[in-house]
């Protein structure tokens, strides 16, 4: 009788979940910055570069602003792109992965390889020319300063309140050696995506793997699993950044694995938790009933059922993330020429007065960007939340 | 007449969804009769006993139409006729838990685990007599308690819930319902949650309350035997509408409408059987399975050190040996471990001592890969087929993976042939095999669940209270077809369950366990009809039968 009606088409769970997620106006909030954010990583050197973009010199024309790209610039750009046309293709998850990666990895060594920028930067030279009236048309930026460019030609610089030269437009001012602070801003946004995601992956993935070893073997497994995390758990990544700083290079893909290598031990607790439910459901039962190998019981039948509170917690882990590196700008202890949020917030007060625009915006930045993750964070917990989604 | 439902229509909002829950019922109840709504899973009968005690969240539920028509006795004694669909919330309040009160199917999570059982009463009779001082509230209480055969009423007050039982919460609720004399008691599959045992016991008791308080009860139920049992008139329902309403002896022998029928007949009883193989007992027939003194055990460990000091004696020397190509029935209450035992076979869970002979083979013992070719030979089935499937891979993968590991099939085309094929078997649709598991009704995919297991082609399948979590009628489907296969396919087929009926119909022979151990072995007709074992005497008659 009522065995016998036809199933109901509906949609994935994934989906389900993704749509409930996005559905939430804090969640829209959030992507929107997020949005805004991966804009202006990616297309960095198209809204603020002191080369033009394409320019006319005798009737011949150039694209300075492609001689000058770095191998990060095609990178990123071309992830991006593999990004979005994968999206497009319906292939099955495990697919997708597979060809982005591999086509990430032959478009980093092409890139390194074959994009090599003059070694030599004078980013005056077309201000000047310009000026000269040597082109006969030039398009440029939006926003005309290169993040390393120090405005040498002006002479000496400095910190200048936003719009207060009368010569020069300075959206957002000028920071401590002269380059335009808007300009800094935007290029610094690949630095904060970049180890928000790096990062909270690096710990995702071992998370995982040391967490499902813990839930699916329990017993001794657990005991020495939990151990190590303990010891982790006490670990103060801060300290141990600091310490790697003063001993190694400042270097960005330092401070990405050294955040992710202490930063697993949340998401080992969460899967161990969801394992060992999982672990007592009967389709795991059936699939050790049927022998199937303990890699696809793991990988295949247990994670994708288990992975949900991982999300949640990894999009509070990309916001701390962040924090951990503009904290260490700010201690003066980041990047050394390469723009970032928290090496700007610590110029605010290093002169002698308070120069309110470097506290205001790249403050305003970071404030929105952990705050854009945690309000993700809080509608994907929502979304997957059995209680919740009853009423 | 007490309560009057005239055309009552309950529409609930899902997702931009109106679902018509319960849609034009109408019945009456009188003073001090049962009245039971009888029906399947989703047909509307637990929203109406909602309706009728305006309990529906009021943002998801409306009642476009219809009364529900109460004689609410004032506390002075005098007795107004009331709507309680049109009732303003305060008087609603008033009504309900001192005139309509409600007890609930899981005894577990109906009482509050951070109050003693006493305070939770006291506190619902204090919400209604105001007056009452806190010595009358726990004399009362006790009294109550009493009433409901608690054992040391005066001790037992004082306890907190986790420290019942499960029939004794639901003593407790009865209790907390009953404490303020309620005209009208409804009660929503209150014994479903319970071993049969237990649960004869409180219909003997509900019965014997109504019988001295003069209360009615509006008694919801998907089990037949105890209708049976308790009703003097049931109405059936299914989706939403009531297709038969009469009392107990017009709606169980002569059923007019086909829905009421087709329901008596899927009745585990009820269903025709087939002619059984005679055979005899146990010795002279090969078994396939031979199980000896079989333990399982768990440690209780306690202290700093966690030191065993004690085992959970769950499969305590079991001796079974189960014969080639015959079913055998394994019957206990909840906690006896006859799962364990049958988890304990396929290894799924290691066992103490003893040992499995699978086919002249010692199965204990073996490493992983020993274990890999009987492991295709022996194979289980689940009961809850919400979580026996994984929601996330289609029913292809789930069928052909273990089909590949096994070498069944050289290709991934003539493994998904394979798929098809035995979807058919199972009585699905072939290209259902792109689906996930959320698209299916309850007992399509049990029928998956037995598909997977009919892929790798087993000798010897476990099948652990597969039925228990169905609607009678697709319980009926399941098992005829079950049995079909088992004829086709000559397997032997070890069957878990608490239910008798089921046991009947289905086993050739049949095993009652008892805390660990196997008290009683039989065929299952000999067993049945004249029970050796006390507690198998006690089994047989605690189960509610439909006596027509």
């Amino acid at each position: 009788m009522t065995d016998s009606g036809l199933p109901k088409k509906s949609s994935g769970y994934t989906s389900q979940i993704l749509r409930d997620t996005f559905s939430r106006w804090g969640a829209k909030l959030g992507l929107f910055w997020i949005g805004v954010l991966v804009f202006c990583a990616v297309f960095a050197p198209l809204l603020a570069n002191s080369h033009p973009l394409i320019l006319s010199q005798n009737g011949q024309w150039q694209s300075p602003m492609m001689q000058f790209m770095t191998p990060n610039d095609v990178i990123i750009f071309s992830l991006f792109l593999i990004t979005a046309i994968l999206l497009r293709i319906s292939w099955s998850l495990r697919h997708k992965i597979v060809t982005g990666l591999g086509l990430l990895f032959v478009v980093t060594t092409l890139s390194i390889i074959f994009v090599t920028p003059p070694e030599l930067t004078i980013y005056e030279q077309y201000r000047d020319n310009q000026s000269a009236e040597k082109y006969d048309w030039v398009i440029r930026a939006p926003i005309p300063y290169s993040p390393k460019d120090y405005l040498r030609d002006e002479g000496d610089t400095g910190l200048e309140a936003p719009l207060s030269s009368p010569e020069r437009t300075h959206w957002l001012g000028t920071e401590a050696n002269g380059a335009d602070v808007l300009s800094r801003m935007i290029h610094a946004s690949r630095i904060a995506l970049g180890i928000g995601f790096i990062a909270t992956g690096i710990a995702m993935f071992i998370g995982i793997i040391i967490g499902g070893l813990m839930g699916y073997f329990s017993r001794w497994v657990d005991m020495i699993g939990m151990r190590l995390v303990e010891v982790f758990e006490a670990v103060p990544t801060l300290f141990l950044l600091l310490i790697f700083v003063a001993f190694f290079d400042r270097s960005l893909y330092i401070m990405m694995v050294i955040i992710g290598v202490t930063g697993w031990s949340g998401y080992a607790r969460y899967i161990r938790a969801e394992f060992l439910r999982l672990r007592q459901q009967e389709f795991v039962q059936a699939a050790i009933a049927c022998d199937l190998p303990l890699k696809s019981i793991l990988f295949r039948h247990m994670l994708p059922n288990g992975i949900a509170p991982i999300l949640v917690a990894a999009s509070f882990g990309v916001a701390s993330a962040i924090l951990a590196e503009a904290t260490l700008s700010f201690l003066g202890l980041g990047l050394v020429d390469d723009p970032s949020w928290g090496q700007m917030l610590n110029q605010a007060v290093q002169a002698s007065t308070f120069n309110w625009w470097m506290a205001a915006f790249p403050g305003g930045a970071i404030f929105l960007t952990v705050f854009a993750y945690n309000l993700i964070g809080e509608s994907l917990r929502d979304a997957i939340d059995p209680h919740l989604n009853k009423s | 007449m007490l309560l009057q439902v005239k055309n009552l229509k309950t529409y609930l909002k899902s997702g931009g969804e109106t679902v018509k829950a319960v849609d034009g019922v109408s019945f009456h109840i009188d003073r001090g009769e049962t009245f039971c709504l009888v029906g399947e899973s989703g047909s509307g009968k637990s929203i109406t006993a909602l309706s009728v005690i305006q309990l529906l969240p009021q943002g998801i539920s409306s009642h476009p139409e219809g009364q529900i028509l109460f004689d609410y006795r004032h506390d002075d004694g005098q007795v107004e006729n009331v709507d309680m669909v049109s009732l303003a919330e305060s008087h609603k309040q008033m009504i309900r838990g001192s005139r309509i009160a409600m007890i609930f199917q899981e005894p577990m999570t109906s009482l509050n685990p951070v109050f003693t059982v006493g305070d939770q009463v006291i506190e619902a009779l204090q919400q209604h007599y105001p007056e009452m001082s806190d010595a009358d509230a726990r004399a009362r209480t006790i009294e109550a308690f009493k009433q409901v055969k608690i054992p040391n009423a005066e001790q037992r007050i004082d306890e907190y819930p986790h420290r019942l039982s499960g029939g004794q919460r639901q003593r407790v609720m009865i209790a907390m319902a009953m404490a303020c004399e309620p005209d009208l008691l409804i009660a929503d599959e209150p014994t479903t949650a319970l071993d049969v045992t237990v649960q004869a016991e409180i219909l003997r008791l509900m019965k014997d309350l109504q019988q001295r308080c003069g209360t009615s009860i509006l008694f919801i139920t998907h089990d037949f035997g105890v209708v049976s049992q308790m009703a003097d008139r049931l109405a059936v329902m299914s989706q939403g509408k009531m297709v038969e309403c009469g009392t107990l002896k017009e709606v169980i022998k002569v059923p007019k409408h086909e829905y009421t029928r087709q329901l008596l007949a899927a009745l585990p009883e009820n269903l025709p059987r087939s002619k059984k193989q005679q055979l005899a007992s146990d010795s002279d027939q090969k078994s396939l399975l031979d199980v000896s003194g079989l333990k399982v055990h768990f440690p209780i460990k306690k202290g700093v050190l966690r030191r065993t000091v004690d085992y959970v004696r769950a499969v305590d020397e079991i001796d079974l040996k189960i014969p080639e190509g015959q079913i055998l029935a394994l019957v206990g209450e909840s906690g006896c471990g006859k799962s364990t035992f049958g988890r304990a076979l396929l290894r799924l869970i290691n066992s103490t001592g003893g040992e499995v002979n699978f086919d002249g083979q010692v199965l204990t013992g073996l490493s992983r890969k020993q274990m890999r070719p009987f492991r295709r030979q022996m194979q289980i089935i689940f009961q809850d087929p919400m979580s026996s499937l994984n929601p996330r891979l289609t029913i292809a993968s789930t069928l052909t993976e273990p089909m590949k590991v096994h070498g069944i099939g050289s290709s991934n085309e003539e493994r998904l042939e394979i798929a098809r094929k035995t979807m058919m078997h199972v009585q699905l649709d072939p290209e259902y095999i792109w689906r996930y598991p959320h698209e299916f009704s309850g007992g399509q995919r049990q029928r998956i669940g037995i598909a997977r297991a009919l892929v790798l082609e087993p000798r010897f399948i476990v099948c652990d209270e597969i039925t228990s979590a169905l609607d009678v009628s697709v319980q009926a489907d399941i098992l005829k077809l079950l049995l079909d296969i088992r004829k086709e396919r000559n397997l032997t087929l070890l069957f878990i369950t608490h239910n008798i009926g089921v046991v009947e119909y289905v086993s050739d022979e049949m095993a009652v366990m008892y805390k660990g151990k196997i008290v009683e072995r039989g065929l299952t007709s000999d067993v049945c009809k004249q029970p050796q074992h006390e507690y198998t005497q006690q089994l047989l008659a605690a189960v509610p039968r439909l006596d027509i």
